[in-house]
């Protein structure tokens, strides 16, 4: 059985000029990149157009990309980034006040939904504020690997684990505040 | 709650987030990714080629209206005077100073920056994997 490239070498492949290395890559990052983005902005299509940006992003400044890195902080950090610039610019656009995409009060749907642990733990994840959120969310993505969370926020490793520490107390209260409401 | 509690919860927490589905993307989103980057289509001819073609064509065309609205003698005539005032402004001392500094300027630009047109899209975090 052949192995599987690493992505080191799908990106010097790419740069050699083979376009199915980089649609490897895509087709390995493409669901993250969009749940993180998801996660970040609430928006089905914001988060489409942000994980499209940033593969383009990564695409056209393929050469910068250091042999060694890990393609998925470079390509999370990207994408972090851009929906960092959308956050922004939907602060902007509101006056300094955040339309909250998110639909925090419990519907009649939500509550069906939220029978679901997973469903639940979503709507917590999307109740936190956006800097645990997306702690939270790389989190989840990266593992612990903290050092690669602290790359892609542009943070020190500290101040990462801090807000995850804090951040994991928020979403267990919440999971409580759910459950108690839920009951 | 004591400590112990404490750490089942979060260990509890830490196993849910890792079990926790990632979204479901829209259904085009891979395509329209692919379509943009990797399978992006190219031309079959480079650019310079499309726009030398263009002008050869745009010169023909003129020179055609020109033999067809005053037969020989204006195309001749279009034709000295073309060659006039292009031999004049490469022999004049001053167009050619002018062309020189902007081939200098060119240069010197060029060795600051170096000629990477791709790295003026470098995000922030690629600037960074550099380091």
């Amino acid at each position: 059985m052949k192995a599987m490239p690493e992505d080191g070498e799908l990106v010097a492949l790419t740069l050699r000029g083979n376009p199915e290395a980089f649609a490897t890559l895509v087709e390995r990052y493409d669901r993250a990149v969009y749940h993180l983005a998801y996660r970040m902005l609430h928006h089905v299509e914001d988060a489409r157009d942000v994980t499209q940006e940033a593969f383009f992003k990564a695409f056209r400044s393929l050469r910068t990309f250091k042999p060694g890195a890990k393609f998925s902080t470079w390509i999370f950090a990207i994408a972090y980034h851009a929906c960092c610039d959308r956050l922004n610019r939907r602060k902007r656009d509101s006056g300094g006040e955040m339309p909250d995409y998110a639909d925090t009060a419990p519907g009649p749907e939500a509550q069906a939904i939220a029978l679901d642990e997973g469903a639940r733990l979503r709507r917590a994840i999307d109740a936190l504020p956006e800097k645990y959120r997306a702690v939270i969310t790389l989190f989840h993505l990266q593992g612990k690997q903290y050092d690669e969370i602290a790359s892609v926020l542009d943070l020190p490793m500290g101040t990462v684990k801090t807000h995850l520490f804090r951040a994991k107390e928020q979403l267990r209260r919440l999971l409580d505040d759910m459950e108690v409401t839920e009951t | 709650m004591s400590m112990q509690d404490d750490d089942r919860t979060l260990d509890a927490l830490d196993r849910a987030l890792f079990a926790l589905s990632l979204e479901e993307p829209p259904a085009d989103l891979r395509s329209s990714i692919l379509l943009a980057t990797a399978y992006r289509p190219v031309s079959p001819f480079p650019f310079w080629e499309i726009a030398a073609a263009g002008a050869a064509g745009a010169v023909a065309v003129w020179l055609v209206v020109l033999l067809v609205m005053g037969g020989g003698s204006l195309f001749t005539h279009t034709l000295e005077a073309i060659a006039t005032t292009a031999s004049g402004a490469i022999t004049n001392v001053a167009t050619a100073l002018w062309v020189a500094v902007g081939a200098a300027t060119a240069l010197c630009v060029s060795l600051f920056t170096g000629f990477q047109p791709v790295l003026d899209v470098a995000h922030r975090s690629g600037a960074r994997n550099l380091r």
